[in-house]
């Protein structure tokens, strides 16, 4: 017992360490966990009440109100602009019957960028609207200009948005001329360039088409616009395709989001062939 | 120590916002400096390496809630406290100013590209291949940690390390 009380007192250093280190990597572990949740929703909060103060000095008034008012009409015409678009592709596949993903864009929710962070460390967006605004987790992100990301947490009165270029993101996307289907991602690299897969080389994709999103994706609204082919690069069986995003990130101050697709019958039936698939 | 505990303390949680809320946002190529590593390595350096991991695990703490990636940033921060801790000064060191400038230069580096590695190995949203955002990115934050540690040296810091 003596031997071990000494053994502890000459190396309690390295004891304490790997308790940290323990506590630690069981936080992460935990990451998922209500009380950790929670916890970060307070810091959401704070961070954004900070962040909107820090930048709010720098904002003059008049300035602001313009923007409301231009981003209110802007919602107005996207919201036209969009329901002509979904109902123009829908007429080229000779679907007569207007599917119930067109978009009432009427309940799109206008919102403020409070911060951006874009570093190795960090990439996400606060924006000023929470759950008492009616913000859900995985609600659609975007400007008239198209597809800004998703969001990925939610507090009472401020969001986080996972934008398009993290690389966690992803998206299915369509060609608006030869209806080539592919899912969108972002690896890193510029912040303007994003890349398409699992286009099959079959396809008649063109440069210059613009893709928007799919009605396939299991959140974003069918017809957003994501960016413009630039360049197509054969593979085996795929092509790998470069988009322009038509979003520019860097000057991001307002943005919209969509409301969620009740798909809840869908989201079953993917959960449902993925199990089976796990199966031998 | 003990007496002087609370000024660390508060000294700590100033140190966390001003680099979430401030320093975090100064980034060039990618990297920003980073006040905590400096305060971890100052207290490790100057009071023990126990205290520098102790410290470093509630930096994590503080940081890692703000950044959404607690436990990553808890890990993280007690290494680089631990490490700090190897280039300990004891009170009674006969090391000149400038020895002592040297230690403090050598654990920022050591400290804040470790730290670096281990956030680069367990989040990397920018998608960055990972040899380049440890190593290149790693010590170019170290670089910014040690040119911002030469100004708060010069400003603060040289006041505890005299001979």
């Amino acid at each position: 017992m003596q031997k071990f009380s000494t053994l502890f007192r000459r190396y309690n250093t390295w004891a304490l360490f790997v308790v940290y280190c323990s506590t630690s990597l069981l936080f992460m572990k935990l990451q998922q966990d209500n009380t950790h949740i929670r916890m970060l929703h307070g810091a959401i909060e704070f961070t954004a009440f900070m962040a909107e103060k820090l930048t709010s000095y720098s904002y003059l008034f008049n300035m602001k109100k313009e923007n409301d008012r231009m981003m209110r009409v802007n919602a107005d015409l996207l919201s036209r602009v969009l329901i002509l678009e979904s109902a123009a592709v829908d007429k080229r596949n000779r679907q007569k019957i207007l599917a119930d993903t067109t978009i009432n864009a009427s309940g799109f929710i206008i919102a403020k960028v409070v911060d951006r962070k874009f570093s190795d460390r960090e990439n996400m967006l606060l924006i000023n609207a929470g759950w008492r605004n009616g913000i859900k987790k995985d609600m659609t992100v975007l400007t008239p200009a198209g597809l800004v990301g998703r969001v990925s947490a939610v507090s009472e009165h401020y969001s986080k948005v996972m934008p398009l270029i993290h690389t966690d993101f992803k998206v299915c996307v369509v060609s608006d001329k030869s209806n080539s289907m592919g899912v969108l991602s972002w690896s890193g690299g510029r912040e303007f360039i994003a890349q398409v897969e699992h286009i099959p080389i079959s396809s008649s994709l063109k440069l210059n088409e613009e893709m928007v999103t799919s009605e396939i994706s299991t959140f974003a609204v069918s017809g957003i616009p994501v960016g413009r082919v630039v360049r197509i690069k054969p593979d085996k069986l795929f092509y790998t395709v470069d988009v322009r995003l038509a979003v520019d990130f860097s000057s991001l101050t307002h943005v919209l989001i969509a409301p969620l697709k009740p798909e809840p019958e869908k989201l079953e039936m993917d959960s449902d062939n993925a199990a089976n698939e796990q199966l031998p | 120590m003990t007496r002087n505990i609370h000024y660390y303390i508060i000294a700590l949680c100033i140190t966390c916002m001003v680099q979430v809320f401030g320093l975090s946002r100064l980034t060039l190529f990618n990297v920003s400096p980073d006040a905590v590593t400096i305060f971890l390595v100052f207290i490790s350096l100057t009071i023990s390496q126990r205290a520098g991991m102790s410290f470093g695990f509630a930096a994590g703490m503080l940081v890692g809630i703000f950044s959404g990636n607690m436990g990553l940033n808890m890990l993280a921060r007690t290494a680089e406290g631990f490490l700090a801790g190897f280039f300990h000064i004891p009170e009674t060191s006969h090391a000149t100013t400038r020895q002592k400038t040297k230690l403090l230069y050598g654990a920022i580096l050591l400290s804040g590209f470790t730290g670096n590695a281990i956030l680069a190995a367990g989040y990397n949203p920018l998608g960055l291949h990972p040899v380049y955002r440890i190593v290149v990115l790693g010590l170019l934050q170290s670089l910014f940690t040690m040119l911002l540690a030469a100004i708060v040296n010069r400003l603060v810091l040289k006041k505890s390390f005299l001979d």
